[in-house]
């Protein structure tokens, strides 16, 4: 029998050993399940989208229709935004349990919107998430201490630590077996359910892969601090109390004292001032002549500079155009905020080069994107919707045109926006790109015309498309093995048109149909 | 001196010797001081900050110039939720739940900028305050200086030399309570120090401070008992040790992140688009605002035409739009509370679930006890968004009315040059409506919501003393 058989013969027969990885695999099963459970009700909340606004749209068309007054259609109705879960979500939740990630946004003032959340139980956020993440940085480490802190000293301890040292194939050779032995159990049980629940999930083989190595290193720290307290030669008694206690500190205690190092390093206090501000602008314009805000408008956006004057009644562009006024006026203090938030992600993420538990946390949150520079590059995505939005209104507005219930389904559609589909393909992909660009910039206007064209929204569609298809591909190798879980998941996302399989879901093959009914 | 006083001062004469517990006893000393002075100066920053934003919302809102009484309802109020004197000690939700509302009419929205969604990802791994120290790290402490007390004993023999000497089991077991008590209470006095100066301020509620005091020390007072519980049930110290870690690791970090995911899983919340599109589904139900013909609001009209006795909406003593204004604005605020009262007992049930979960871990109750009598639980938030609502319903309302009774029917529709100016009313009414004040919970109603937790934590208690009483009589018998 080879040796490393003898050495897993031995092992079998600790009853803690045993223990220790049941429990361990126990735990990280039921931890894919619970984030698996989740990440398939946000992508069902998600599907639940469409029939949800197709019946609110529809009330309001009906009765615009009406007056086919452009104005009150850009007044009442609310778009839809979501931001669909990356694949590696199930396995870090990061901050979508308290980040909304279903908005909707009407046309108004966008930093009046923006910063609102969803609804959520404060009392269940608060102790965190039980999934992938939490038991690799938190549970990992113990069962480490559990299988390594009597290694030598148990031995020594039992008086037979002489006598191995003295067997042929025994001494060094005979600890490294055991460690490897052990650190291969380990990251086994860690390993394998994990990546049987991303291979199901359609998460990319290299981010499975970076993942896989992250187990393996985290677990590998862990043993050679266990190492380290090893050499000092105290009985295992005292090297678990170390260990555990060395365990708190570094998992429990110094990211939070951390926290609070950095939150009072970086203050980030401008949210309220940019809404107080905001608000103030919004309103002032009732109180000045109105052609200062036509004036003021037309300057920062001379396209629409050849609209008509304004009569002595109401009219919705000078409305919309204080709007967006009022927008702008704040810009500087939503720069500063974003910047001031960004700087505390980055300090965080520093601190991972120091402390392995923040490390590993981070730098899984940043492959399922599910951290603060994933909810910042969803709101970046949210403004350029919000731009596209402005821009088929205006076209509406300034022009003077009627607004009918044809009209309201050639509306910009957020899942048909370039922002979407290159963060699908970026979380898809792994990018590891760690900061997210500022939509603040200006879009492409070029890109954008009043009136949706099936030329522009099947060259959309194909660039979605294309690195799917691939994943669809690999995808289809490995379905048979895992048949019930790609049902569920495509179940849950087949009506978006965020599909992971490649196949655009019902509610994009809607949005073409409606466009070429409409003869356009 | 007594058997019991003579094992419990060589038990501490013991632990003192170890240098690697003195040190971990002074770090976590040095860590609640840290955690109190950080807490304390957190909140303070934090209430200062949104008493200045509170003062420069209220100012604002007071220097608005003549406006028409519709506008001022968009225009709105932010209000900016303020912290109880014991959040200090225990911030509860106050990092997950925003920190300033805009209210205004027809809308109802979330409260934002809470600091879970301004930090960096360190915010989900804790929060550093007392509630965290003596919750988390104190237990931890107090197992790595008593998994012994017993089980060493028994493992080198000592135990049979102490009977043999007289002493009864009860003593031995009685002395080696007293020594990781007295620990225990040591361990938590910087923190209840801390507790006092934080929240003893003149007018401090006592009773909910008396809850929070008590409740600790039950539960560092569980811990004793249950440390002293596992060394004497297991024969060898590194299997005392490894069973109290693990149990610590079950009850204060797997069960606490367990519970909420299964009580989320058992009763879904619904989220804010469908909730949104559902209000505006009943709301055209009830009474569609924009069609002409629309039933209920055609005898709306005629019943207001009927109470002041003319035929034409004209010709009416106030104005149609300002009391059509009050009408929409009923409907729509009973269509958010209906929806608000079912997503607040969703949440309750959640919470109870989770509060059953404290059967098995008293980490839980703890919790739900330090944070119902600090007011800073899913109750106190509640308590909060419930008041906003109240005061945004009356505040919309009360401009409403001064529409209809201020501004000219004939103004208001008229679309001239001139009729901008004629719809204004005058900006000293502004001032006339009142800020919003917080009413704080009374301590009563504070304390009554720590009850079910420091329940939980008695009936641990008793079981636990019953437990080790039984343990007690079996010391040493050979298995």
């Amino acid at each position: 029998m080879s040796l490393v058989a003898h050495e897993l013969r031995l092992l079998s027969r600790q009853r803690l050993t045993i223990v220790a990885l049941a429990l361990l695999t126990l735990v990280t099963v039921a931890a894919l399940a619970a984030g698996m459970t989740e990440v398939a009700r946000q992508r069902a909340a998600i599907a639940d989208i469409a029939a949800a606004q197709a019946e609110d749209i529809d009330a309001i068309a009906a009765w615009v229709d009406k007056s086919k007054d452009a104005g009150s259609a850009a007044y009442y109705s609310f778009h839809p935004t979501w931001d669909a879960p990356a694949p590696l979500a199930f396995a870090t939740l990061g901050m979508r349990d308290v980040s909304p990630y279903i908005l909707r946004v009407r046309a108004l003032g966008l930093e009046a919107q923006i910063y609102d959340g969803d609804t959520f139980n404060p009392e269940l956020a608060l102790p965190g998430r039980f999934d992938f993440a939490f038991v690799l940085v938190f549970l990992a480490p113990l069962f480490v201490i559990a299988l390594f802190h009597d290694l030598v000293a148990g031995e020594r301890e039992a008086g037979r630590a002489r006598a191995l040292d003295a067997l042929p194939k025994g001494g060094r050779a005979l600890w490294r077996r055991r460690t490897l032995l052990r650190l291969g159990l380990l990251w086994l049980v860690l390993a394998a359910p994990f990546a049987c629940a991303a291979l199901s999930e359609g998460v990319a083989i290299v981010v499975i892969a970076i993942v896989l190595a992250l187990i393996a290193a985290y677990l590998l720290f862990w043993i050679a601090l266990a190492a380290l307290v090893g050499r000092l030669r105290w009985s295992s008694v005292a090297n678990a109390a170390t260990l555990a206690a060395a365990w708190m500190v570094l998992v429990l205690i110094v990211p939070t004292l951390a926290n609070v190092a950095i939150n009072q390093a970086i203050p980030v206090n401008q949210g309220a001032e940019i809404a107080l501000a905001q608000r103030e602008a919004v309103n002032r314009a009732w109180d000045i002549p109105r052609e200062d805000t036509m004036r003021r408008f037309y300057a920062n956006h001379p396209q629409w500079g050849d609209s008509a004057p304004l009569g002595t009644e109401f009219h919705y562009k000078w409305y919309f155009a204080f709007h967006q006024n009022g927008d702008e006026s704040v810009s500087d203090q939503v720069r500063d905020y974003r910047g001031g938030l960004e700087r505390r992600a980055a300090a965080g993420r520093a601190l991972g080069w120091a402390l392995p538990s923040v490390g590993v946390q981070a730098l899984l949150t940043r492959l399922a994107d599910s951290d603060l520079t994933g909810q910042l590059a969803y709101q970046d995505c949210i403004r350029d919707f919000h731009a596209r939005l402005r821009t088929f209104y205006y076209g509406y507005l300034f022009h003077d045109r009627m607004f009918g219930t044809t009209d309201f389904a050639s509306a910009p559609k957020f899942e048909h926006t370039p922002c979407t589909h290159k963060r699908i393909r970026a979380t898809g992909a792994a990018s590891l790109n760690l900061s997210a660009k500022t939509a603040l910039d200006p879009p492409d206007l070029a890109q954008v015309d009043g009136v949706a064209d099936q030329q522009r929204v099947a060259s959309a569609l194909n660039d979605y498309r294309q690195p799917a298809r691939r994943r669809a591909a690999r995808y289809r190798q490995i379905e048979p093995f895992f048949g019930t879980f790609n049902w569920a998941v495509r179940q849950n996302s087949a009506v978006g048109a965020d599909n992971f399989d490649g196949r655009p879901g019902r509610a994009a093959h809607m949005h073409l149909q409606s466009d070429r009914a409409a003869g356009r | 001196m007594s058997v019991t006083r003579l094992i419990a001062r060589d038990e501490l004469r013991l632990m003192m010797r170890n240098r690697v517990a003195v040190i971990a006893f002074v770090l976590l000393a040095l860590l609640t001081l840290v955690a109190v002075a950080s807490s304390w100066s957190h909140q303070r920053g934090i209430a200062e900050l949104r008493a200045r934003h509170a003062q420069a919302a209220d100012a604002a809102f007071d220097a608005q110039p003549d406006r028409h009484p519709h506008r001022v309802v968009h225009y709105g109020t932010f209000i900016f939720r303020p912290l109880g004197p014991l959040a200090a000690f225990d911030p509860g939700v106050d990092a997950f739940t925003g920190n300033s509302m805009f209210l205004e009419g027809h809308r109802q929205n979330s409260a934002n900028f809470g600091d879970a969604r301004q930090s960096s990802l360190l915010v989900r791994f804790g929060q550093l305050t007392p509630a965290f120290v003596l919750q988390v790290v104190a237990p931890l402490l107090l197992i790595f200086l008593g998994y012994g007390a017993l089980s060493r004993e028994i493992e080198r023999g000592t135990l049979r030399l102490l009977m043999l000497q007289g002493a009864s089991r009860g003593q031995v077991v009685g002395g080696k309570l007293l020594a990781l008590g007295i620990v225990a209470l040591l361990a938590g006095m910087p923190a209840m120090v801390g507790f006092v100066l934080i929240a003893g301020k003149p007018g401090a509620l006592a009773l909910p401070m008396l809850a929070i005091a008590s409740g600790y020390f039950l539960y560092l007072a569980l811990w004793t008992i249950a440390i002293i519980l596992v060394s004497a049930l297991v024969r060898r110290s590194r299997d005392a040790l490894l069973t109290l870690v693990a149990l610590w690791t079950f009850a204060v970090v797997l069960v606490p992140r367990v519970a909420p995911d299964v009580a989320s899983a058992a009763v879904p919340l619904q989220d804010r688009l469908q909730t949104d599109v559902a209000i505006a589904r009943d709301l055209r139900k009830l009474g569609d605002s924009h069609n002409p013909d629309d039933p209920h609001f055609a005898k709306f009209r005629q019943s207001v035409l009927d109470r002041y006795g003319v035929s034409r909406v004209e010709d009416l003593p106030v104005n149609y739009k300002g009391v059509l204004g009050i009408e929409g604005e009923r409907l729509t605020s009973s269509l958010f509370d209906r929806y608000s009262r079912e997503s607040y007992a969703a949440q309750t049930r959640q919470n109870a679930l989770v509060g059953v979960a404290g059967l098995i871990s008293p980490a839980i109750a703890i919790r739900s006890l330090s944070m119902a009598a600090a007011g800073t639980d899913f109750a106190g938030h509640r308590r909060f968004l419930e008041q906003a609502e109240a005061y945004r319903y009356g505040l919309v309302q009360r401009l409403n009315k001064l529409q209809a009774d201020d501004v000219r029917y004939a103004d208001d529709i008229a679309e001239d040059a001139g009729a901008d100016r004629r719809k204004r009313v005058a900006a000293d009414n502004w001032t006339e409506q009142p800020d919003f004040t917080f009413t704080a919970p009374s301590g009563t109603a504070l304390a009554r919501g720590a009850v079910p937790g420091l329940a939980i934590i008695l009936s641990w208690l008793a079981a636990a003393a019953v437990l080790l009483l039984m343990a007690t009589r079996r010391l040493g018998v050979r298995r």
